[in-house]
């Protein structure tokens, strides 16, 4: 996967980011662990420059990590006919995801819990767990292909 | 001893205190490569009490836990204990929405988790 250079130098020689309002980011991967690294460095970057807090990009880069990996490896079954798309939106005071596969879904009654005694060392459903802790909103689409993450930054 | 790419081993106080050398412990490779290496460490040392000091680690992901527990169930097999310290908050949020904080015990700093070890023995 190549990024256009554009996505690649979002920040203006390292400063503070005071003269873009918002950054946008809107993309289709090949179904390749490899490619979630590259996003989640860009994103790193991008919420740097809008002077997000250690904190809180913690927060986002394990929920896109998650839903990134979730979207290749269970939704699409890392097969690479398939694409995961990823939009990102950031600005000062909110963030803003969407993260779609081409996968059959899933419920997420179907996950178990994995907070859970008997499911504390198996990794499943524990991604889906993360997402939800550590951002504001998680929404995911009826078909259970498609979620949508929002965190507003912490005061 | 071996050489570990990925961590630092130092005993203190007969603990073997365990940091990591990545900052950020996200990249599948590399966190493949420590799980080797945290499971040859137990083979290696000679005491069983194990204390990660997580004071360097900025960001931890979720592959990245898979292998503390399994490095968990190895050294409780052995009789051993395991503590954690020096997690920043963050981090330390991520044990405590996945529960994992009842399995392993988190300390503030290093200092406590030796004093603690040092209480059970």
């Amino acid at each position: 996967m190549a990024f256009p250079s554009d996505d690649k130098k979002p920040m203006i020689n390292g400063q503070k980011n005071t003269q873009q309002e918002l950054w946008r980011f809107d993309k289709r991967i090949d179904s390749e662990p490899d490619n979630c690294a590259k996003i989640i460095e860009t994103l790193l970057v991008q919420l740097e420059s809008f002077g997000w807090s250690n904190r809180d990009s913690f927060g986002i880069h394990m929920a896109m990590e998650e839903a990134i990996l979730n979207a290749i490896r269970h939704g699409n079954q890392c097969d690479p006919e398939k694409q995961v798309h990823v939009k990102i939106e950031i600005c000062h005071e909110r963030f803003y995801s969407q993260v779609t596969d081409q996968g059959a879904g899933f419920r997420l009654c179907d996950v178990p819990d994995p907070t859970l005694e008997e499911n504390l060392d198996n990794t499943c459903g524990r991604g889906v767990m993360l997402i939800k802790n550590f951002v504001d909103q998680v929404q995911y689409n009826e078909a259970g292909n498609s979620v949508e993450l929002v965190k507003t930054r912490s005061k | 001893m071996e050489n570990y790419e990925c961590i630092d081993l130092q005993n203190v106080e007969r603990v073997s205190v365990v940091k990591f050398k990545d900052n950020r412990v996200m990249d599948p490779a590399r966190i493949e490569k420590l799980g080797q290496e945290l499971m040859a460490l137990v083979d290696d040392v000679d005491n069983d009490n194990l204390l990660i000091n997580f004071e360097n680690v900025k960001f931890f992901s979720s592959a990245a836990i898979n292998k503390l527990i399994v490095l968990e169930k190895r050294v409780r097999a052995n009789g051993g204990k395991i503590r954690l310290s020096n997690l920043r908050p963050e981090v330390r949020d991520l044990f405590s929405y996945t529960h994992l904080d009842s399995i392993f015990k988190i300390d503030e700093a290093q200092a406590e988790s030796l004093k603690s070890f040092a209480s059970d023995r």
